[in-house]
């Protein structure tokens, strides 16, 4: 048994499952992050709305209610936004699509690499100025550069974030890198996360290192 | 660096003077473009296009107006302003330079290798 919505889409009546409608709701949202700042974003969702009730149509062939197979047969055939993302980076050279593009990164949070494209040795530090929304990594070169002098700490955490950073070599990863505006709630909610994240290793560890036990 | 790489490079470059000159012929509802662009393997996800279309739309070379359908509700047909028009002539100027001289470049560097496997 499940339960079902009633949605119109596109014009369209459908009535769809309970999973199907959570998973196509997650996509059309993604869809309005990823546009969301840009001038024809109502625009491009009805545009989608519209071609996924076609498309939605063209699957049913009658059948009353649209599933969990319909859902991703239609997300296959209009691809990810990261997948029509990827389009806009080239041939998008517009003030407005820039703005859009920069909006819809600053949604997405930002992720640690090292910038290939901003390094002196590894780009560590560059990633990290990336990372942080620093100008320039100069003044993270130069946080390394006194922890060396300063207890030598740097010879150590340089090498290990060498190893352990990817480099951003795909044009995601590198508007990952330099993702969202830093601020004050930004930055502490950062913090939350990373916390909660290490919190969960450190419980999974220790869970590891008890059953070994 | 990977061939699909570059096919879509390739693809995304030529992608804007067809959508302009599928409108150009008639004024066309998405789905009407979307199908010919899949026919010639112009587009790999159908997402790309409707972003393509509002930025088109944006930039004023672009018109749509709401006809009503025999089949559902209303649809959205875009036609060229006078604007897409002149551009769409500037893009078409730019493709028939930038085709001949690929075709030349790469008709040398065919007979060249041609030459080479001859005399081995």
């Amino acid at each position: 048994m499940n339960k079902i919505f009633n949605i119109n889409l596109g014009g369209y009546p459908f009535t769809i499952d309970d999973d199907a409608y959570h998973k196509l709701d997650k996509y059309l949202k993604t869809i309005r992050r990823h546009f969301s700042g840009s001038e024809g974003c109502d625009d491009i969702i009805t545009d989608i709305e519209a071609r996924i009730a076609e498309l939605f149509n063209q699957e049913l062939k009658g059948q009353p209610i649209v599933g969990m197979r319909e859902v991703d047969r239609v997300i296959k055939v209009m691809g990810t936004p990261e997948e029509f993302g990827a389009v806009d980076d080239t041939t998008m050279d517009d003030k407005s699509t820039k703005k859009a593009k920069a909006h819809s990164t600053s949604t997405e949070s930002r992720r640690l690499f090292r910038d290939g494209e901003n390094k002196v040795i590894a780009g560590v530090a560059g990633g990290l100025a990336a990372y942080f929304g620093i100008h320039d990594a100069l003044w993270i070169r130069l946080i390394f550069v006194l922890g060396f002098f300063f207890g030598g700490l740097s010879v150590l955490i340089y090498p290990i974030l060498w190893i352990v950073l990817p480099e951003a070599k795909t044009s995601a990863d590198k508007l990952a890198m330099t993702g969202e505006p830093i601020n004050v709630s930004n930055i502490a909610k950062k913090v939350e996360e990373e916390i909660s994240n290490l919190s969960d290793t450190l419980n999974e560890f220790t869970k590891e290192f008890k059953s070994k036990k | 660096m990977t061939i699909e790489n570059t096919k879509a490079q390739m693809r995304k470059g030529v992608l804007e003077l067809c959508v302009l000159s599928i409108i150009q012929q008639e004024e066309a509802y998405p789905s009407d473009i979307i199908h010919k662009l899949k026919e010639a393997k112009l587009i790999v996800v159908e997402g790309t296009l409707y972003p393509l279309l509002s930025r088109l739309k944006n930039a004023h070379l672009l018109n749509y107006e709401w006809k009503e359908s025999t089949s559902g509700p209303p649809r959205k047909y875009y036609s060229l302003t006078e604007e897409g028009t002149s551009f769409l002539e500037g893009l078409r100027v730019t493709w028939k330079e930038l085709n001949s001289a690929v075709s030349k470049a790469t008709k040398k560097a065919k007979a060249k290798t041609n030459k080479s496997t001859t005399q081995e």
